[in-house]
C-alpha cells in the first residue's frame, strides 16, 4: 500500500509573504537612495574628486557620500531582516516588529505636529497587524501553544 | 517533630467514636497555622479585646457615640440590648485616636520592638516590581483613593502592635474558637480565629488594613459504622468561593498534615488560609464604575477576539500574600499549642452582637472596615459561613461517602427501570402514531370529513411529538446509565477518584520569579513612576512646546526600560505597537472614510458579479 507524503514544513502564512514584499519593496527604495546622491554628485563617473568636508561641516560630496553610507547601513540592515524573516527567524519578527513600533511613533508624531506621510502611516500599519496575527506569531514562535516549548 | 504523614493511612487512624464530645471531636482535628516570619498578630481570645476597647454607635447622620467607654466594655455589656435607628452601626474601637505625639511615640516604639524581637519580614522580589508599569499607575491611584476613602489611620497598627504585645506578654495564650455543627448527615468542625488587627496594608503591602480579624476552615466528618471519619476541608480564602475551597482529606498534594491535624499556611497581616506554603497573587476588586466595565468588557472582546492577542488586564494591582509558614506554628505538637473555646448559637456575644469588631472606618468598600463576629456580616445580616457551612464549601449537593453509593445505587436502579418502561412504551406509542397515519390517509379526499381530518392530524402531531421525546428520554437515560454504572463500578471496587475534580479555580502560589537584574527591576519599580513624573514637569520647563510629542517619547522609554528589565520585552513590543497601529488606523479610517467606502462598495460589487457570472457560466 502506498503511504501519502505527509508536508511536515512549516507553511508559510499570506501575511508573512505580504510583510516580505513590503520589505522588498522598501529594500529597493533604500537601494535607490543608496545611489541617487552619488548619481547626483557624478561620483560613478569622476570618483570622490573634491573635498568630504569644510571647516566643521560637510560638503555637499561628503553629505551625499553620508547620506548614502546610511541608507546602505539600512538597505543591509533590511536585506538581513529580509533574510531572517524568509527564514522564520524569531529575532527578524522582533527587528521588524521594534521597527514598525519606532515608525509609527514618528509618523503619528508628525501627523500630529500637521506633518502627515500617509503612505508610511498606512503600510506600517499593515505590518503591524500582519506580525501580530496569532498564526505570525506562533510561525516565529513568538506565541508558544500550551504545552509547546522553545527550543 | 513535623512530619508529613501519609494521608490515607491517617484517615483510618483519624477516626474517632461518633459518641465523642465536642471538645474531644474539635481537639481530634485541631489545625496547625504556620505563620510567615514577620507575623505581629496571632489568634487570641474575644475577652481581653474586649476588655481592651470601647463600644461605639455610629448614626446615620454621621455623628459617633461612645456607648461604653474601655475598661467598662465586658462580654456582658456588649451584648445588652441597645436600640437604635436604622442605618446605626454599632462597632469596638481598640486603638483611640492618637495625637500626633502620640503617633509618633508608638511608631519609635514599634521599630524598637521589632528589633528586640527580631521578628522582621523580607519581602523578596517586591510586589511593585512583580507588575507593569500601568498596574503600578493604578496601584499609584488606589493609593491615593485612601485620601477620599475612610482608612484606618496608620499609627494604629503601631499602638495595635504594642498593645497585642503586652496583652501576649501578660498572659500567653493561642486560641480558636471551636464550632460544631451536623447536617444532611455531615458533621462539621469549625475553627474560628481571632486576630486583634489585620496589618496586610501596613506590615506586607497588602490591601487593607483593619482592626479585628476573623478566619476560619471547617473540617468535614462522615459516621462510618459508630465511628467519625474526615472527608474535606476546607480554609476560607480570598476571591474563592463554595467548591474551590475544599480538599479532599486524602489528597496528599493539596493537603500538608501532621499527625492526623491539616496544616494551615496564614496569610502575613491578612490571616487568609492556605492549603500550600508560598506567595499568592491576590488582585484589589477595584469597585469601577459600571460603564468602566462594560467598556472594558467590550475592549478585551476586540483585543482579544478581533486582533487576536492575548489579554491584558492594566487594572490588576499585583498584591501578594505571603504564606511562606516560615514563622511562628500554633497546633499540636508546635512551639505553641492551642487553648480550645467551644461556642455556638448559645453563646452570647457570638449571636447577640451583631456590631462590628474593630474601627468603622467608613470606607465605602468595606476594606478597611472591622468585620463582625462569626455570625453575621458587616451588615449585621447573617453569615452564610454559619448558618449554611455545607453550602460555603459546595458540599450541599454532596452526600457522605457511606450514603453516596446507596444513592447511586438507588438512581442507577430508577433510571433502570424507567429504561424498561420506555422499552415496552415507545412500541406502543409508536404502533398508535401508525394506526393514526393510515387513519388520517383513508381520510384524504373526502372533503366532507374535513373536521375529523383536522382532529386527528392534531392528535397525531401531539402524539409524534410525546413519541420524540421519549425516545430522547430513553438515549438520554442510556448515556446517564452508563456513566452512573461506570461511577458505581468503580466505587464497589474502591478506586480512587480525582480529588480535584470539583475544582474550577485552584489557588496556587506563584512561583518565585528570578527576574532579570533583579535588584535593578526592583529599585526601578521604586523609582519610575515618581522619574516619570520628574520628567513630565522637565518638559513642562525645558521645552513645553514639544509638550505632547515628549510626554509620549517619554512613556513610551519608561515602559520599554521596565519590559527590558522584567524580560517582557518582546511581549511588550508587539503590545505597543498594535496599540500605535490602532491609533494609526482610527487616523486613516477618519481622513479616508469616503474612500474606503467606494473600495468597500466597489469590492462588494466585483465580488457580487463574479458569483453571478459563476453561475451563469454553469
Amino acid at each position: 500500500m502506498q503511504h501519502r507524503k505527509k508536508n511536515w514544513t512549516r507553511k508559510r502564512p499570506i501575511a508573512v509573504t505580504i510583510v516580505a514584499w513590503g520589505i522588498v519593496v522598501l529594500f529597493l527604495i533604500r537601494v535607490y537612495q543608496v545611489i541617487e546622491p552619488l548619481i547626483s554628485q557624478g561620483v560613478f563617473e569622476n570618483g570622490i574628486a573634491g573635498p568630504l568636508y569644510q571647516g566643521i561641516s560637510l560638503t555637499p560630496l561628503g553629505s551625499a557620500l553620508l547620506t548614502s553610507a546610511i541608507y546602505l547601513v539600512l538597505s543591509l540592515a533590511g536585506l538581513a531582516v529580509l533574510i531572517g524573516f524568509l527564514r522564520l527567524k524569531r529575532w527578524s519578527w522582533v527587528m521588524l516588529m521594534a521597527w514598525t513600533g519606532i515608525s509609527l511613533t514618528i509618523t503619528l508624531i508628525n501627523y500630529f505636529y500637521g506633518q502627515p506621510n500617509y503612505v508610511v502611516l498606512t503600510s506600517d500599519t499593515i505590518i503591524a497587524f500582519a506580525l501580530s496575527q496569532a498564526d505570525v506569531q506562533r510561525i516565529f514562535k513568538i506565541r508558544m501553544d500550551e504545552g509547546e516549548h522553545l527550543n | 517533630m513535623n512530619t508529613l504523614t501519609e494521608a490515607p493511612a491517617q484517615a483510618a487512624q483519624a477516626r474517632l467514636s461518633s459518641g465523642a464530645s465536642n471538645l474531644e471531636l474539635l481537639r481530634r482535628y485541631e489545625p496547625v497555622i504556620r505563620f510567615t516570619k514577620g507575623e505581629q498578630f496571632y489568634p487570641t481570645d474575644v475577652d481581653r479585646y474586649v476588655e481592651e476597647s470601647s463600644l461605639w454607635a455610629h448614626y446615620p447622620d454621621g455623628r459617633d457615640e461612645l456607648l461604653v467607654k474601655q475598661d467598662d466594655l465586658t462580654l456582658e455589656s456588649l451584648v445588652e440590648q441597645r436600640t437604635a435607628a436604622f442605618g446605626t452601626v454599632h462597632y469596638m474601637r481598640f486603638i483611640e485616636n492618637l495625637s500626633l505625639a502620640e503617633s509618633a511615640q508608638v511608631l519609635a516604639e514599634q521599630v524598637r520592638l521589632r528589633g528586640i524581637l527580631k521578628n522582621n519580614f523580607h519581602p523578596g522580589v517586591g510586589r511593585l516590581a512583580r507588575g507593569g508599569l500601568l498596574p503600578r499607575i493604578v496601584d499609584a491611584l488606589f493609593s491615593v483613593s485612601f485620601l477620599l476613602r475612610g482608612r484606618v489611620p496608620a499609627a494604629s497598627a503601631a499602638a495595635a502592635e504594642l498593645d497585642y504585645f503586652h496583652m501576649r506578654a501578660k498572659k500567653e495564650k493561642y486560641i480558636y474558637y471551636g464550632r460544631v455543627a451536623r447536617q444532611n448527615g455531615w458533621v462539621i468542625l469549625q475553627y474560628w480565629f481571632f486576630y486583634c488587627y489585620n496589618s496586610w496594608r501596613s506590615g506586607f503591602n497588602g490591601v487593607n488594613d483593619h482592626e479585628s480579624d476573623w478566619e476560619m476552615i471547617s473540617i468535614y466528618l462522615y459516621e462510618d459504622k459508630g465511628q467519625l471519619a474526615p472527608e474535606w476541608v476546607a480554609y476560607a480564602s480570598h476571591d474563592f468561593h463554595g467548591d474551590d475551597l475544599r480538599r479532599l482529606w486524602n489528597d496528599e498534594d493539596q493537603l500538608d498534615q501532621v499527625d492526623g491535624h491539616p496544616v494551615v499556611y496564614a496569610g502575613a497581616g491578612s490571616h487568609a488560609s492556605y492549603f500550600r506554603r508560598g506567595e499568592y497573587q491576590a488582585e484589589a476588586n477595584l469597585d469601577l464604575p459600571s460603564w468602566i466595565r462594560t467598556a472594558r468588557k467590550t475592549w478585551n472582546s476586540f483585543w482579544t477576539g478581533a486582533l487576536g492577542q492575548e489579554p491584558v488586564d492594566p487594572f490588576r494591582i499585583p498584591f501578594v500574600d505571603f504564606a511562606r509558614g516560615d514563622g511562628l506554628s500554633i497546633g499540636p505538637g508546635q512551639p505553641k499549642e492551642w487553648t480550645p473555646v467551644v461556642i455556638d448559637e448559645s453563646t452570647p456575644w457570638v449571636s447577640q452582637y451583631r456590631g462590628l469588631w474593630g474601627l468603622f472606618a467608613r470606607d465605602p468598600i468595606s476594606g478597611e472596615n472591622a468585620p463582625a463576629g462569626p455570625m453575621y456580616n458587616r451588615d449585621g445580616s447573617p453569615r452564610g459561613a454559619w448558618y449554611d457551612p455545607l453550602g460555603f464549601a459546595g458540599l450541599d449537593k454532596v452526600p457522605p461517602p457511606t450514603q453516596a453509593l446507596q444513592l447511586l445505587e438507588k438512581n442507577c436502579k430508577e433510571i433502570a427501570e424507567r429504561q424498561i418502561q420506555l422499552q415496552s412504551l415507545i412500541p406502543d406509542q409508536a404502533d398508535e402514531l401508525h394506526t393514526l397515519g393510515i387513519k388520517l390517509k383513508g381520510m384524504e379526499g373526502n372533503p366532507h370529513l374535513a373536521k375529523q381530518y383536522g382532529l386527528v392530524e392534531k392528535k397525531m402531531a401531539a402524539l409524534a411529538e410525546d413519541v420524540k421525546g421519549l425516545r430522547r428520554e430513553h438515549t438520554e437515560n442510556s448515556i446517564v446509565l452508563q456513566g452512573l454504572t461506570a461511577r458505581l463500578d468503580r466505587m464497589r471496587k474502591g478506586l480512587p477518584e480525582d480529588p480535584r475534580a470539583h475544582i474550577r479555580h485552584l489557588a496556587m502560589p506563584v512561583k518565585t520569579r528570578r527576574m532579570r537584574f533583579e535588584r535593578a527591576a526592583q529599585a526601578w519599580a521604586a523609582v519610575s513612576l515618581s522619574l516619570m513624573l520628574f520628567g513630565f514637569v522637565g518638559l513642562l520647563f525645558l521645552a513645553p512646546q514639544h509638550l505632547w510629542a515628549g510626554l509620549v517619547v517619554i512613556t513610551l522609554l519608561f515602559i520599554v526600560t521596565e519590559s527590558i528589565l522584567r524580560g517582557a520585552f518582546i511581549q511588550t513590543v508587539g503590545q505597543l505597537t498594535v496599540w500605535l497601529a490602532i491609533v494609526s488606523a482610527v487616523i486613516l479610517i477618519l481622513h479616508f472614510w469616503f474612500w474606503l467606502l467606494i473600495g468597500a462598495l466597489l469590492a462588494m460589487a466585483i465580488f457580487l458579479l463574479l458569483q453571478r457570472w459563476r453561475e451563469l457560466t454553469g
